[in-house]
């Protein structure tokens, strides 16, 4: 069975998705009987009335002797194939929840609407088409039910290196892991680093989304001699290297906004039994921490990440006892490839 | 620099097409470039032959990236203010194999008129670009000819030459290459029925046509060939290539008016072993001239015979000639560093 892995493509720029869809592509290439392969199509979301082209550059190209598809965001999902499954990671939120929020860059006007409408007539006929339609969180699966209609079943993709992340000795930072950029929030950390009163340290390590946000947090770290107690590693980083400051931190911080799924920084975190600091409105990332049980919710201001930040560095004990609580919350969900795969082709 | 390389694929075939895409992507970021890339899916079906166009058409990465870098067709209408080609073939049925049986839509109004369109959308998008080099003269000429464009030649090298090492010449004359009609195999086991020393023939490669490999394995039974001609229908990894061209006599390679010359040629003269090649096999005759460092011979069965045994009688002459093709590289400047430079000016 040939099988196509589709996903968009920014150029230049690596996250998650991306990680996730190349292991994808070994893990079902391992199959006795199966050739995979990654099909990457380049996207813009910028400008916003430009989102009609990019809708046109997906139902115009055509796929030859590829028995299944397996897609994965908006809009490479709308190439045509006959059996097509999903795995839903993103929709165009920008017409959707970030419309009706007031939060998307497609305007309230006759021609945003208009938009808006485009996305979401491509959406359904293609929604329609897909032999199965499964989501990566609860949170997409709602979206997709409320806006669309459409039911489908939750598919949460497992770690891609879980053994990397066995946990070691508790030290004395917290680590941001991540993309770093405006939607995750890494500010936040960082200004509250200016009110914390204990000796806890920042780090901070991933590839920069945004030049200038990555100036904006140097100056912040700069203006505020705070560079004894802020490392921060923009970048790109191994996994061993990632992994080694995961196991080695006092706790994990994960702060986006609305996140759509758990996100790989807080299951890489639990993983190692390290609690995690995030904020009310992170969305997916909600799914796995609960409030003194297996990390710490704050308010999303600097002040209120700065006290549990202190709390974190003044118990200890708390934290190990959190560590051990996340990383049995995580186990229980007993993710794993064989039965993701095994979903995937059924 | 930030490039972004663009060609067109057929998810799940692989081949040259490939090759000298990845390979490039490699080179340039050792040459300290910053690389994406990008193979984009592509079926010439005439049905939705402009929509797929139409797709690449749409796809801008002006801003993501200081150069475009487009190889294989249609890839080369992306739009880009600073766009590169380096263009290795038309689409072929619709140019100068219209007049064969390889065209795919009929002589009539309505397929004139798919062919004039799509000579019209290459020409217009063709000279987008800020410069347009070409796999071969074959393909630089075609350019001139049906666009009216001029292409400089510039030679697609391998990936790791240091590789290829020359253990002598033995008793086999060698192909590792894939075994499709096009490359005629068929037509060197037909020499083997006339050759009158006791030179043999090695054919390595994989197909994509049972059919094909069926028909080759026939005509070596039927004429009671197996002691004369060995025959490894399968995957041959580049260690084994290596292996397969270090001890042997010459590497034969005769395709039907080729493009360009072809890796297994210029594997060959990394090997120091003349080529056989046929008067007919397009860019092959680029790097192989007669009695230079090859032989070119008519297609024909009997004179293919003649000059494989002619290789191994005189293996002097044989030797002179592999070491003559070792020093065309250098003269027709085929290398990474002429390729990047090209490219990235």
């Amino acid at each position: 069975m040939r099988v196509l892995v589709v996903n968009n493509a920014a150029p230049f720029i690596r996250g998650g998705a991306e990680e996730l869809a190349d292991h994808l592509v070994t893990r079902l290439n391992a199959i006795v009987g199966v050739e995979a392969e990654l099909l990457r199509i380049p996207f813009r979301s910028e400008p916003a009335d430009g989102i009609i082209e990019q809708i046109l550059i997906n139902k115009n190209l055509r796929l030859y002797q590829v028995d299944r598809v397996i897609a994965l965001k908006f809009p490479a999902y709308l190439l045509p194939h006959p059996v097509k499954v999903l795995w839903l990671l993103h929709q165009f939120r920008q017409a959707y929840d970030l419309y009706e929020s007031g939060a998307s860059h497609l305007c309230h006007c006759a021609s945003g609407a208009g938009t808006v409408q485009v996305v979401r007539n491509a959406d359904r006929q293609c929604f329609l088409e897909c032999r199965t339609i499964y989501t990566n969180s609860p949170v997409t699966q709602g979206r997709l039910q409320k806006f669309n209609g459409f039911s489908s079943t939750v598919l949460y993709p497992p770690l891609l290196d879980a053994e990397r992340f066995r946990g070691a000795e508790y030290g004395n930072y917290v680590f941001a892991g991540g993309r770093v950029g405006p939607g995750k929030r890494q500010h936040l950390l960082v200004e509250a680093m200016r009110h914390v009163r204990s000796t806890v340290r920042l780090v901070v390590a991933g590839p920069l989304d945004d030049q200038a946000y990555g100036s904006y947090l140097l100056r912040l770290v700069d203006q505020n001699e705070m560079s004894s107690r802020v490392d921060l590693l923009f970048g790109f980083h191994s996994r061993d290297q990632i992994a080694k400051l995961v196991n080695g931190a006092l706790a994990c911080a994960y702060v986006p906004i609305d996140e759509d799924s758990m996100g790989y920084v807080t299951m890489e975190a639990f993983a190692a039994a390290k609690a995690v600091v995030t904020t009310q409105d992170s969305g997916g990332v909600l799914e796995l921490v609960r409030d003194g049980e297996t990390g710490l919710i704050a308010e999303p201001d600097s002040q209120s990440l700065a006290t549990r930040l202190d709390q974190l560095a003044g118990d200890t004990g708390a934290v190990r006892e959190m560590g051990r609580a996340a990383k049995s919350v995580l186990d229980a969900k007993a993710l794993s490839w064989g039965y993701t795969i095994e979903r995937l082709l059924s | 620099m930030k490039i972004v390389i663009a060609s067109s694929f057929v998810p799940f075939v692989h081949g040259g097409g490939r090759f000298i895409v990845d390979w490039l992507q490699q080179k340039l970021c050792e040459y300290g470039h910053e690389v994406e890339r990008f193979y984009l899916p592509f079926v010439d079906r005439p049905e939705d032959l402009f929509d797929q166009i139409l797709a690449f058409r749409l796809i801008d990465v002006s801003e993501a990236c200081d150069r475009l870098v487009a190889i294989r067709p249609p890839a080369h209408v992306l739009p880009h203010p600073n766009k590169v080609l380096w263009f290795i073939h038309h689409i072929r049925s619709l140019y100068d194999l219209w007049a064969s049986s390889y065209r795919f839509v009929p002589d009539n109004p309505a397929g004139r008129a798919v062919r004039a369109a799509m000579m019209d959308l290459d020409t217009r998008t063709l000279r987008e670009a800020r410069h347009i080099f070409a796999n071969s003269q074959v393909v630089a000429r075609r350019l001139e000819r049906f666009n009216g464009v001029s292409a400089k030649p510039l030679y697609p090298p391998i990936l790791t030459p240091e590789h290829f090492r020359n253990d002598g010449y033995g008793d086999e004359i060698v192909v590792v290459c894939r075994i499709e009609a096009h490359k005629r195999q068929l037509l060197l086991v037909e020499a083997m029925r006339h050759v009158r020393t006791p030179v043999k023939l090695r054919l390595c490669g994989t197909s994509m046509s049972p059919a094909h490999l069926q028909l080759i394995r026939a005509t070596i039974a039927e004429h009671r060939l197996e002691s004369k001609i060995a025959f490894e229908d399968r995957w041959i990894s580049e260690a084994e290539k290596v292996d397969r061209l270090a001890p042997a006599l010459a590497v034969a390679y005769l395709p039907e008016d080729e493009d360009s010359y072809g890796y297994c040629s210029l594997e060959a003269a990394h090997a120091r072993k003349a080529v056989l090649t046929t008067s007919d096999s397009g860019g092959v005759l680029e790097l192989v001239k007669d009695g230079v460092n090859g032989l070119v011979v008519p297609p024909d069965p009997m004179a293919i015979a003649d000059a494989m045994d002619r290789l191994f009688v005189d293996r002097a002459y044989t030797a002179r000639l592999g070491e003559a093709n070792n020093r065309r590289i250098s003269e027709l400047a085929i290398g990474w560093s002429t390729v990047v430079e090209a490219l990235t000016s």
